[in-house]
């Protein structure tokens, strides 16, 4: 369990990033960090494994709090993976095998452990035989595959993704997507940011929303979405499928307050609106 | 065709050659060409180094070409400032602009060093073109070289690709807005590019700084030792 107190941070004295962030997230779940651009969402996230130290507040994971002192930080960094935006930012190595085995290695298990999680984790991705490959000879989502695997090789509880989709086209879009539900499902936490509303109530049970560092709203998908004036203060649109039956409703049809979020519920939708005529 | 030397080196065919071969081999010729000063040594250094490279690792020789011109450029120019400006000795040439002469000394000089970089080039380039810098690093680790060292040319060789590319694109963004149209304009936008890469570099090093840290950094970059492949 991931659980954040009354962050406070600022950059300097006049800008304050974060204005008391407080959020739970359980273990298991898959929930998704909503805000406009500078709305402090990366702020917060390299606050979760203690790159930066909050003036005010406190992180705890599994009950024990996080304190910033060489091995407690080991431990911590170890638990919570952060998959950065930009996977430039975070390759670094001149092979990919190189830069998986970074990870394993700083917590100092042995040779044949760290190889054994270097295939494992580049096969998890399906980035198995570029072991060899350049980085910079990828392309930008074969990078984000193996900034991934760099991330799982050090098998964290929780796994933190800061605009995974970005830069991605959609069938990459789909397929990381696709992977990162199925890890879900394998155990790990993961907390994604992100702007793109339509893919959100398809993993996410919960949604936080964060406007002007402060957090303003979370609950289930549905809940948030059917709160236009949370979705006005921080940018955000309801997914394009809602909108569809936002504008169905306009023509008289009767929604009965149920608008669909997911293609799925939408289809059931038709079907019960066709049924009744 | 853009001369990119990493995918070069990756992809010839001596890639796969042993790089302690080739590393111990560049730097006896290194050595063997600068402590024997010999003109035909040399000559003989640049066209067998030249072969190897051509018709053994098969590297295209536009690209060999591109790899030359570039230092060729400041040795030509090193070199007739060695003739000009440098040694004394027996005048040999009066050039008649403010004393300006070439001496037996200086003309030695420029011939020689004209030569044992020439044969130099090759010997380096062999190295710098046929082998994975990922490799050459592995190598140096091995021979004791300071971990400090390896780790400053690691981390410089892999940012300096992202930093050519910011470089490019910046470029191409002020070109399309009529950058670089003029002498003082170019002046301008080089000034404007240099600063501004200057500052980004400093936010992206912080940016790695953060993500070396999440993956719990410690001062130190690890070696990985691959699985032997079967």
């Amino acid at each position: 369990m991931l659980e954040v107190k009354n962050i406070k941070y600022s950059y300097n004295k006049d800008y304050q990033a974060l204005k008391g962030v407080s959020l739970k997230v359980e273990d298991g779940e898959m929930v998704a960090l909503l805000g406009k651009n500078g709305a402090g969402k990366s702020t917060l996230f390299l606050h979760l494994n203690g790159i930066y130290e909050p003036d005010e507040g406190q992180v705890f994971i599994d009950g024990e709090e996080l304190k910033y002192d060489k091995k407690t930080l080991l431990k911590f960094r170890q638990k919570v993976g952060i998959v950065f935006q930009n996977p430039d930012d975070q390759i670094f190595a001149p092979t990919v095998e190189e830069d998986v085995a970074f990870g394993p290695l700083n917590l100092g298990l042995p040779m044949e452990e760290v190889q054994k999680r270097v295939t494992e984790s580049l096969a998890r991705v399906g980035m198995s035989g570029y072991e060899k490959k350049a980085p910079h000879h990828l392309s930008g989502g074969q990078k984000k595959r193996v900034a991934i695997a760099g991330i799982l090789a050090m098998r964290p509880k929780i796994m933190v993704l800061d605009e995974p989709t970005a830069g991605l086209d959609p069938q990459g879009v789909t397929a990381l997507t696709k992977l990162l539900k199925e890890l879900n499902e394998e155990g790990i936490t993961i907390i994604i940011s992100t702007h793109e509303v339509n893919l959100v109530p398809d993993y996410a049970k919960k949604v936080f929303v964060l406007v002007d560092g402060l957090l303003i709203a979370e609950g289930t998908p549905k809940e948030i979405f059917s709160q236009p004036e949370i979705l006005e203060q921080a940018n955000l649109e309801v997914p394009i499928v809602t909108t569809l039956f936002h504008d169905l409703e306009k023509e008289g049809f009767d929604m009965e307050n149920d608008y669909p979020l997911t293609i799925d519920e939408a289809k059931e939708k038709f079907k019960e609106l066709l049924n009744k005529q | 065709m853009k001369f990119d030397m990493d995918y070069i080196a990756h992809n010839n065919e001596l890639s796969e050659t042993n790089p302690y071969f080739k590393l111990f081999l560049t730097i006896i010729l290194l050595i063997v060409t600068l402590a024997l000063d010999n003109l035909y040594f040399d000559i003989f250094i640049f066209i067998v180094m030249s072969i190897v490279i051509l018709a053994i690792a098969k590297i295209n020789y536009r690209s060999y070409l591109k790899f030359l011109t570039i230092p060729m450029a400041f040795l030509v120019i090193t070199c007739i400032f060695l003739i000009f400006f440098f040694g004394k000795g027996d005048v040999i040439y009066e050039t008649g602009i403010f004393g300006i002469v070439v001496t037996t000394d200086s003309w030695h000089y420029g011939i020689y060093t004209f030569f044992r970089v020439m044969a130099c080039l090759p010997s380096l380039g062999f190295l710098a073109l046929t082998t994975p810098i990922a490799k050459i690093f592995h190598c140096l680790d091995t021979m004791k070289v300071p971990k400090i060292l390896i780790e400053i040319g690691l981390l410089m060789y892999n940012t300096i690709f992202i930093f050519l590319n910011e470089i490019d694109t910046m470029q191409k963004a002020q070109k399309t807005r009529m950058g670089y149209n003029s002498y003082m304009n170019s002046m301008k936008c080089l000034a404007d590019l240099i600063s501004n890469i200057f500052l980004r570099s400093l936010d992206k090093s912080e940016t790695l700084q953060n993500s070396l840290d999440s993956r719990g950094y410690a001062g130190e970059l690890p070696v990985y030792v691959p699985p032997k492949e079967e």
